[in-house]
């Protein structure tokens, strides 16, 4: 790692070779190392702590398999992994930067990779043999016995990871004083990457805990949860300010800021949430590694403030005039402060406890907090959606007042269709307007190309594909609003053949039985809802102390999905049942899919963009 | 105008609503977080959280909607009273946080019932 700094102050080839292989001799041994795991999980090999503490034979091998990312040292080895994986990829791909980008950026991922190599060996091995080998191991949680182990994890791990990328090659571009074209085409590439993983790994989570936990929601602002959001919010901040810089050379300093904010969220996110320092619904196995992430976040904080500080004044902007406050220019500094102040309230409510803790008695906020805080903003991004990609760069004059017009009569018609339906809550009349006007900004769009040129979309892939993703945003919004504003539930606790309807669905229960399913029983309820039989259902797990766990039964309809949790059953044959009714729920999850791929084909196969940013005359290096 | 006042004006109000939207949000809404003993030594008005330790006289009626228990920290106990579906892993010996207020009955009365996962990683920690 020091080599390679050296070896990029000395601008020496060779040495620069030398460092990178260094890298990538560490990544191949990390992935030794979790090859191993992965065979001596798989193999039960029960004298390992880590093997006997998260599975046993019972469980079934996919389960066994996932193991490997199921617990603290081995989530840790896997984010390693991945760590050095992509940190390779990006090297292998840096050519294009200059010798000096790419050894600072290979000494900085080293640094990184040398910590958690540390963490690994030294505090949460995942290697540690146990005294006695028994018999069988623990088994997994059955809450994380489920499909969604399977993906969830490993994709949230892995944006995490992915992170470390950007961060390193700002930083880099930092210390050689660099910002050029392809520095922007380099960055941004690997930051999309942790910005995709990040975005289905939020989208799988609020899935799964949706589809699990039985509460009939999506997202519960745990900090378990905001600390995955914070990093994502600060990415989607860059992925937009970025083209403000490549269109424009305007906000280098910022854009280099919100790169290094994201990786510091992320350091943050793992100190808060593998510490317990903040009460969380999830309490972590609480292991020794808080301190060592807590001093890791200060070196970081730390360098990257020095660096970003003393380059500030180089990155001023390059001699382009100064554009207009009512321009592109301006609705994406003002997206940006927008998304920031987002991570400032998620911010505030995680850190509270911790901040009030120390001046008296612990408080804490919950959703209504988040609600009341986040809400006027995200309402106020969707409406910047609506207007802020028609805006011309530079300064926007009258045609754009006229091009605003189909947003604003799309609002008004939304507005009036929603009050006639009878709907009063005035957080649903502001937002789905909203929602409406920027999905009719992305039809006027498209609409536009299409009509006069067709193959543009193809060719502006990017532009068209980010489109995409607004668009599924804007689905999601409507999903999240609809979803929060009009969900309806009821306690119930019925006899055979009872009946209970709510909001207008009727739901009959017909009836209990017991099935015994290998290591656990099912104890199943029939509920008959029109031609289908959903079954809710409460599994009991003989081995893990009588832990018991719910399985929820959801019928979806076009408008709303019908959310069965079976609460308890009694001895004279009845049953208690909890019944949401949630609209448009799968809204989110088609919308999600939208902003996938939406952001994967704009970006997919794209011609090396260096040549067409240096067509564009960004300057291509900073003053030193 | 110069640049800095065009640019720094419209950013300075934003960041002025996001202040005040925090302000506003977190004094209206946080609520302590406490352990049974500090609820006891400070009478707090409106809703706490209080987390403890599900005692052994847990007490289900209505189809196991409505329960009533005690919770107990290290040093101080004391009963308390919810309705609605309980969390899965919801027995004697977890730690729960009760979210709701004490009654002048002295009863704690929850609106709200959370119960710590004994770990999201592990069963529980390996000793032999």
């Amino acid at each position: 790692m020091l080599l390679s700094f050296w070896a990029g102050a000395r601008e020496d080839a060779v040495f620069i070779q030398v460092g990178r292989r260094a890298f990538y001799a560490a990544a191949a041994m990390t992935l030794l190392a979790s090859v191993l795991l992965e065979v001596a999980l798989l193999t039960h090999d029960f004298s390992l702590a880590y093997v006997a503490e998260h599975t046993d034979l019972s469980t079934p091998l996919a389960l066994v398999a996932a193991g490997f990312y199921g617990g603290q040292e081995g989530s840790l080895l896997y984010w390693t992994l991945i760590l050095g994986l992509l940190g390779s990829a990006s090297l292998v791909a840096s050519s294009s930067l200059g010798g000096r980008v790419a050894a600072y950026a290979a000494g900085i991922l080293a640094a990184i990779l040398t910590f958690f190599l540390f963490v690994l060996a030294v505090v949460a091995s995942p290697f540690e043999l146990l005294s006695v080998t028994p018999p069988d191991g623990l088994g997994l949680n059955p809450v994380l016995r489920d499909g969604g182990m399977l993906i969830h994890p490993p994709v949230v791990l892995a944006g995490f990871a992915a992170f470390a990328i950007p961060f390193a090659f700002a930083c880099a571009a930092l210390l050689a004083g660099r910002a050029d074209a392809s520095w922007i085409a380099h960055t941004r590439r690997f930051a999309l990457v942790a910005w995709c993983l990040q975005t289905t790994g939020l989208l799988l989570g609020m899935w799964w805990a949706y589809h699990v936990l039985g509460w009939g929601g999506y997202w519960g602002w745990d900090p378990v949860e905001n600390v995955a959001l914070m990093p994502w919010l600060a990415t989607t901040a860059y992925l937009h300010s970025a083209q403000v810089q490549e269109k424009r050379g305007r906000l280098r300093a910022w854009n280099f800021g919100l790169v290094i904010l994201a990786f510091l969220l992320v350091v943050f996110g793992t100190f808060i949430v593998r510490s317990g320092v903040v009460p969380s619904v999830h309490t972590f196995a609480v292991s020794a590694i808080g301190p060592w992430f807590l001093s890791f976040l200060g070196i970081s904080i730390a360098f990257s403030g020095v660096l970003l500080a003393s380059r500030a004044g180089s990155l001023g902007a390059a001699a382009t005039r100064p554009a207009a406050a009512i321009s592109r220019e301006g609705a994406f500094v003002l997206q940006n402060v927008l998304l920031i102040g987002v991570i400032a309230v998620v911010f505030w409510g995680t850190v509270l406890p911790l901040v009030s803790g120390m001046f008296g008695l612990e408080r804490v906020v919950g959703a209504p907090y988040y609600e009341r805080a986040a809400a006027p903003l995200l309402a106020a991004l969707l409406a910047l959606m609506a207007v802020g990609p028609l805006l011309p760069w530079r300064r926007a004059g009258r045609p754009t007042l006229r091009a605003l017009r189909w947003p604003a009569a799309t609002a008004l018609l939304a507005l009036a269709v929603l009050v006639a339906a009878g709907v009063r809550s005035a957080p649903g009349l502001i937002a789905i307007p909203l929602a409406a006007a920027a999905a009719s900004t992305v039809f006027t769009e498209y609409g536009r190309a299409l009509l006069r040129k067709p193959e543009a979309i193809l060719r502006g892939r990017r532009r068209y594909g980010a489109y995409l993703a607004h668009l599924g945003l804007v689905v999601v919004a409507v999903g999240v609003a609809a979803s929060h504003l009009g969900q309806q539930e009821k306690d119930v606790r019925l006899a055979p053949g009872q009946q209970v309807t709510v909001a207008g669905y009727t739901l009959t229960y017909t009836g209990a039985e017991s099935r015994q399913n290998g290591d656990h029983t099912d104890f199943v309820a029939g509920m008959r809802f029109g031609d289908e039989t959903l079954e809710p259902s409460r599994v009991t797990y003989a081995g893990l102390g009588g832990q018991a766990l719910t399985h929820v039964a959801i019928s979806t309809t076009p408008v709303a999905d019908v959310y069965v949790v079976l609460a308890d059953t009694n001895q004279d044959g009845s049953a208690s049942f909890r019944v949401f009714v949630n609209p448009l729920v799968t809204w989110i999850w088609a919308g999600g899919a939208a902003i996938i791929i939406g952001v994967v084909l704009g970006n997919l196969g794209e011609r090396s963009p260096v040549g067409e940013l240096a067509r564009r005359r960004v300057p291509a290096t900073l003053p030193v | 105008m110069t640049l800095a006042l065009k640019w720094g004006i419209p950013v300075a109000i934003v960041a002025a609503c996001v202040g005040y939207l925090i302000y506003t949000a977190s004094g209206g809404t946080s609520e302590y977080y406490v352990t049974v003993s500090e609820l006891q030594a400070h009478t707090q008005t409106g809703d706490v959280r209080v987390a403890g330790v599900v005692q052994d006289d847990v007490q289900r009626s209505d189809g196991g909607l409505h329960v009533t228990f005690t919770e107990r920290d290290g040093t101080a106990s004391m009963p308390v009273e919810y309705s609605g579906a309980l969390p899965d892993i919801f027995k004697p010996g977890i730690t729960v946080v009760a979210e709701g207020r004490l009654g002048g009955d002295g009863v704690f009365h929850a609106r709200a019932l959370l119960a710590k996962c004994p770990s999201r990683f592990s069963t529980q920690p390996y000793t032999s």
